[in-house]
């Protein structure tokens, strides 16, 4: 790629503050990662106990929250308080420190994801904690440690339900993630790069242009069928309707998490949330165009909050709208369906790009 | 419609039995005669019930059981076998087995009719007969460490009971887990969000799939049937009803009580009142199917489906013109022996108008119903070949209503043994041959339609009725005292299916057995057919579809 990489969020910081050199490294990393993870943070905040419940309630013909507060934004500190004043209850035989370190390592893997996640400007700020030449593969393997974390409170929990729900996880996220990462593969092809700003890069070129506008080169745009396998895959990755069966509390009454209660129950929805929007943000920067939008570069960062909050939007359609897939029938889509279209869209990718370029 | 391929005969004009006939069929079975209301009795001694079931069964074409009902007398103990046939249910014939007062033992009709499992587990839990050659005679209503028989005349209502269970007791372990297998015993219930209610499925799982599952019933027994014979016929057993089904399915259910009674006390309702009560009952229908389509959304979509609030929606319209017409919303007590309470509300044209309006925005919704889930490919793929019921085994279990319309058995008690105003009506039964979730579904969805046409052609004649013919009750005596010994069967198709009430008169104004022959408790025994092999996710949502409820079930 041509154009010098962009100042990297931390770098940002340590001139800010005039130091240089190791420490300099030191702040600023760790400042720029409180920032970033604050704002992800912030983002499932106002998802879980507020925008989840305001768009289920319009997609089911209710109100829901509105009486704490304008619009009811106030039962966000107060489900706060509320989820961490309960009792944290331990159940008997419970295979601790595992069952421990569950609740803790699904929003950690999560929130990883998110540090080579370029989100965009704001200002003269370069949202993006680093850019190995690695990334895409590095965020997928952050992504990947949710399963880990799924089997460990499900066989850890002592009850059969979280076990059936922690099997259930693994047998899920085997069957897409390959899909997932083979999907990921054909953007890579196109791009010729695995790192992430470069993989922006490459969509911002102009496809065509209608009516004085220009279509960007966004692969959702170019190619939209691995968008449309890579949306499919990942609300099964992220584990949401009509992939939410590791949960399926009508049937196993919440999988894994069945047992966790009080703080560990709020790190697991945490988790859970943090790890929608990292898949909304892999999405964005792989088939929508990172951060890219109309307008000056400056305000990309608030493109790239509209376009997580799309995603998120569309899994809570999709959880009103969607019945849930049966597990064998989920395997069956995984390994029959979605992983030869995967490969074939990889194939013809190659050879597309081979013969063209 | 189509109807079930024929595995019998062609039985078009079901051959009618006049009691002559099946006493010669039976021969030297019958001992006695004693006759009911509304069918002949044939008594027979207790080691000839499952040859005399077999006879009325395959040879006289008596295939449904509705009920077993069982009493005890000051000398005997007595078990009735209620028979009818699917095709026609006025064809009734009651089997009478009495037992010995000292050791009561009769012999178990189970391999006869597989739905006299249930039945009979009731009757010893209860009443306290024994069963000979069945296959499971345990409690069924009453924890199993209960002492005594609660309708038995010696039973002593003080002494003290202690009701425990040890914890994880895996009742059926003998049969599934050894040292080689490696099944897993799981409990769904009693707490459970997908078992409607206190439900407790005993159930045995190979990996994800099911090798067998054993409901566990009797949380929510609330002694209905005893209450009822301590309240007298003409004002105080009305309530109760509407706590059976309380899926404000409450006006089907007092009718039930409403025709047994008045036929055994002999009540001719003004036709005014049975074009209400018409009416009542199938708007009690679409309230109850909303809530059915509702929960198996909810099952088979997961919590947050839109489905469910929109068919809950659909519901609240059609309890308010409930609450407009009775003055409540779940428990109506409406229906008076010999008509109803009052009239409709004033001014009557808001009444109809309103009606009306709900009529016309029903079949935009029941659109949507079918664009939001019949019609989804993943809805289809889970609901279409699970749960299958094949027809000969919904026959074999007893089960009715829309459980038994999915299977493609064509019975319906309005249409099949009529009252009210039905056969006044232009109306359809909706069958569906799938067998499955789906058709059950379907058949659910189909009824909600023509209980709406039902409503219409009410509604339009309530409207033209004379003012000076509005009689809204006969004239029934301030007490009703039906002679002694008079027995009736009367069922109604309730939201589930025949709900039918058992009834003996001794004289007094109270019953002196009063029998509920619930539709959800035979729907619920044709559970582990639908489910042994396949996935929990399809037992969920067979469970589902049976739209079983336990106020029903236990009573």
């Amino acid at each position: 790629m041509g154009t010098a990489p962009a100042q990297l969020f931390p770098e940002f910081i340590a001139e800010t503050l005039g130091i240089s050199g190791v420490p300099g490294q030191v702040v600023g990393a760790l400042i720029a990662a409180a920032v970033i993870g604050n704002i992800v943070l912030a983002f499932t905040g106002v998802a879980g106990p507020w925008a989840k419940r305001k768009i289920t309630a319009a997609f089911t013909d209710r109100i829901a929250v509105d009486r704490i507060g304008p619009f009811g934004l106030l039962i966000i500190p107060a489900a706060a308080v509320q989820l961490l004043a309960k009792e944290l209850i331990v159940p008997e035989g419970v295979d601790r420190p595992t069952w421990d370190i569950a609740p803790i390592l699904l929003p950690a893997s999560a929130l990883l994801g998110f540090a080579v996640i370029p989100m965009g400007h704001l200002g003269p700020v370069n949202l993006q904690l680093a850019d190995p030449e690695v990334g895409l593969a590095l965020v997928f393997a952050f992504a990947s440690i949710a399963s880990v974390s799924l089997v460990m409170a499900g066989y850890a929990s002592n009850n059969k339900y979280s076990m059936l729900g922690g099997l259930r996880a693994v047998a899920q996220n085997l069957a897409y993630e390959i899909p997932l990462i083979v999907t990921a593969m054909s953007v890579v092809i196109f791009a010729g790069t695995l790192q992430m700003s470069g993989i922006v890069e490459a969509q911002q070129d102009v496809l065509f242009t209608i009516a004085g506008f220009d279509i960007p080169t966004w692969y959702a745009l170019v190619n939209p069928f691995a968008f449309v396998l890579f949306l499919t895959a990942n609300m099964a990755e992220i584990g949401r309707n009509p992939f939410d069966i590791p949960e399926a509390p009508t049937e196993i009454v919440g999988g894994y998490q069945t047992e966790y209660s009080s703080a560990y129950f709020v790190l697991f929805y945490l988790g859970e949330f943090v790890h929608i929007f990292l898949g909304g943000a892999i999405l964005a920067v792989t088939f929508l165009g990172g951060a890219s939008g109309p307008g000056p570069e400056s305000i990309g960062f608030l493109w790239f909050v509209v376009k997580i909050w799309g995603f998120f939007l569309f899994t809570q359609w999709a959880r009103a709208a969607f019945p849930r897939v049966r597990i064998d029938q989920l395997i069956e889509i995984g390994w029959k369906g979605m992983l030869v279209l995967s490969f074939a869209n990889l194939v013809l990718t190659a050879v597309i790009v081979g013969v063209i370029v | 419609m189509s109807l079930e391929a024929p595995d019998t005969p062609e039985t078009d004009a079901v051959t009618e039995h006049d009691p002559e006939e099946l006493a010669a069929l039976l021969g030297d079975l019958v001992v006695g005669r004693d006759d009911h209301l509304n069918a002949p009795g044939f008594v027979i001694r207790p080691d000839t019930v499952q040859e005399t079931l077999s006879i009325l069964k395959e040879q006289a074409g008596y295939d449904h059981l509705s009920v077993v009902s069982a009493q005890e007398y000051e000398n005997r103990y007595e078990s009735i076998y209620h028979l009818k046939k699917f095709d026609d249910p006025t064809q009734e014939v009651s089997v009478v087995v009495p037992a010995d007062k000292d050791s009561p033992v009769s012999e178990s009709a189970e391999p006869v009719f597989r739905t006299a499992d249930w039945h009979e587990r009731e009757a010893y839990d209860l009443i306290g007969i024994e069963y000979d050659d069945h296959p499971d005679l345990r409690r069924i209503l009453l924890p199993e460490t209960w002492q005594g028989h609660p309708l038995s005349m010696d039973y002593d209502k003080d002494q003290p009971q202690i009701a425990s269970l040890p914890s994880h007791v895996n009742p059926i372990q003998e049969h599934h887990m050894d040292d080689e297998s490696d099944t897993m015993f799981l409990n769904i219930g009693p707490h459970h969000p997908a078992t409607h209610g206190v439900l407790h499925l005993k159930t045995v799982l190979d990996g994800e799939q099911v090798v067998d599952v054993e409901s566990d019933i009797g949380y929510l027994h609330r002694c209905e049937e005893q209450m009822a014979q301590n309240g007298t016929y003409r004002h105080q057993i009305m309530p109760y009803p509407d706590r059976w089904d309380y899926i404000s399915a409450g006006l089907l259910n007092e009718w039930a009580y409403a025709r047994a009674a008045e036929d055994l006390a002999d009540i001719e309702v003004p036709e005014y009142a049975q074009v209400i009560r018409t009416m009542g009952a199938e708007m009690c229908r679409i309230a109850a199917h909303m809530l059915a389509l509702a929960t198996f959304a909810l099952d088979v979509n997961g919590d947050f489906t839109a489905t469910f609030m929109y068919a809950i929606n659909d519901r609240e319209r059609v309890q308010n013109l409930l609450e407009d017409l009775t003055g409540q919303r779940l428990m109506f007590n409406y229906f008076r022996l010999g008509g109803v309470v009052w009239d409709l509300p004033e001014p009557r044209e808001e009444f109809f108008s309103k009606t009306r309006d709900f009529l016309d925005q029903l079949p935009g919704s029941v659109e949507e119903y079918h664009n939001l889930i019949t019609s989804n490919e993943i809805f289809q793929m889970r609901t279409i070949d699970t749960g299958i019921l094949p027809p000969e085994v919904a026959k074999d279990y007893g089960a009715t209503g829309p459980v038994a319309r999915g299977s493609g058995v064509d019975y319906d008690l309005r249409r099949d043994d009529p009252y009210g105003y039905y056969d006044e009506l232009d109306w359809d039964v909706i069958t569906e041959d799938g067998c499955d979730n789906y058709s059950r579904l379907l058949v659910r969805m189909q009824e909600v339609e023509e209980s709406a046409k039902i409503i219409g052609q009410c509604i339009d004649l309530l409207e033209d009725w004379p003012e000076e013919e509005r009689n809204i009750q006969a004239n029934v005596p301030r007490t009703l005292k039906p002679d002694d010994d008079t027995e009736i069967y009367r069922a109604v198709e309730a939201a589930k299916g025949e709900l039918g009430i058992y009834m003996r008169a001794d004289g007094t104004d109270k019953p002196a057995r009063f029998k509920i022959r619930s539709p959800c408790f035979s729907n619920l025994q044709t559970l582990p057919e639908m489910a042994n092999g396949e996935y929990i996710p399809d037992v969920i949502a067979a469970l589902g579809s049976l739209d079983i409820v336990l106020g029903e079930v236990d009573r």
